[in-house]
């Protein structure tokens, strides 16, 4: 190795190092207590004859709401969406819902809305969304 | 708007229906005398193909398509405007026109009533735009800003359905 190299070569190894990575914290991935309010918010229980009723009223209520159904699946009773928060179109606001039945025959559905990286944790945002899907499944059933 | 730019709305309107949401509905859905959904959402899908989208995803136990297809969104109109305003300004301002668009189509199809001799069908349109680069006194505007909107037009669901309707020998009616 010339000598020319050795100094460049060594500051380089020299930002490496200072550059490492930090080392992930380890509650990195356990719930938190914001997390499990958070949980509370996002779910709701429903009184509903089977899955398909429901997924099929999820996905008509986030047409409703000028969402784009990116995903669905049935066997997993998932649906995604997202649609740009006009008139911002920078900006996204993206919806994963899951239907699971319980045991008393009821089913859950638990909403996840991020817009751009961030969860939404304001509890108005789950609530005007629960009375959409409501009035969704109301009219589906009528 | 800068300032607008810089401040981020909140997430709280997108979640509340407006209230010219039944009537979007209404504009987006028409009603099949079918048992067959199946055959309804493979017309559905055959149709988007005629009209020139790919499907991207399908789910047959929810009725669910997702297509999309991309055009030039050159307008004549603005290409002139640009080039008035270019000359008008001495050469110093380009501003940036519409390039290229991608129109996305949301299909749902399911039963509707008791009987299960009725299905319905609504479809989303939408497109996105993305614009072209442009220059102001010097300052480059980077290509790809985009907006979004909701297809309105009544004619454009007006024509899907009515090749729909033809495609599985049916009438599409509206409730």
């Amino acid at each position: 190795m010339s000598r020319c190299a050795l100094f460049p070569m060594s500051m380089v190894l020299a930002l490496a190092a200072a550059c490492a990575t930090p080392k992930p914290r380890v509650d990195l991935l356990s719930p938190s207590e914001a997390q499990t309010k958070l949980r509370a918010i996002q779910s709701r229980t429903f009184e509903l004859p089977d899955r398909l009723t429901a997924l099929r009223g999820v996905m008509a209520v986030l047409q409703d709401l000028g969402f784009v159904i990116e995903r669905a699946n049935e066997a997993l009773g998932l649906v995604t969406g997202a649609r740009f928060a006009e008139p911002n179109y920078f900006d996204v606001v993206a919806i994963t819902v899951t239907v699971r039945p319980q045991d008393d025959g009821k089913f859950l559905v638990r909403v996840n809305a991020i817009y751009n990286n961030k969860p939404i944790d304001t509890p108005e945002v789950y609530q005007n969304f629960f009375a959409a899907l409501e009035r969704s499944l109301f009219v589906e059933r009528g | 708007m800068l300032l607008a730019g810089c401040q981020s709305p909140s997430p709280q309107p997108f979640f509340q229906l407006a209230p010219e949401a039944a009537a979007h509905k209404a504009a987006q859905t028409r009603h099949f005398e079918t048992k067959d959904a199946d055959e309804l959402l493979s017309a559905s899908a055959a149709v988007l193909q005629d009209l020139g989208f790919h499907v991207e995803e399908s789910v047959p136990e929810l009725g669910f398509l997702r297509a999309a297809k991309e055009r030039s969104a050159v307008q004549n109109g603005q290409l002139t405007a640009r080039g008035f305003l270019m000359v008008l300004s001495l050469g110093r301002v380009l501003m940036p026109v519409d390039l290229q668009q991608q129109i996305v189509a949301t299909l749902v199809a399911r039963p509707t009533g008791t009987t299960g001799t009725r299905h319905e069908v609504r479809v989303l349109f939408h497109r996105v735009v993305w614009k072209g680069d442009g220059v102001v006194d010097r300052n480059y505007i980077a290509p790809g800003e985009q907006r979004m909107e909701m297809v309105r037009d009544p004619l454009v669901y007006q024509l899907f359905f009515a090749k729909l309707a033809k495609a599985v020998f049916l009438e599409a009616f509206t409730l």
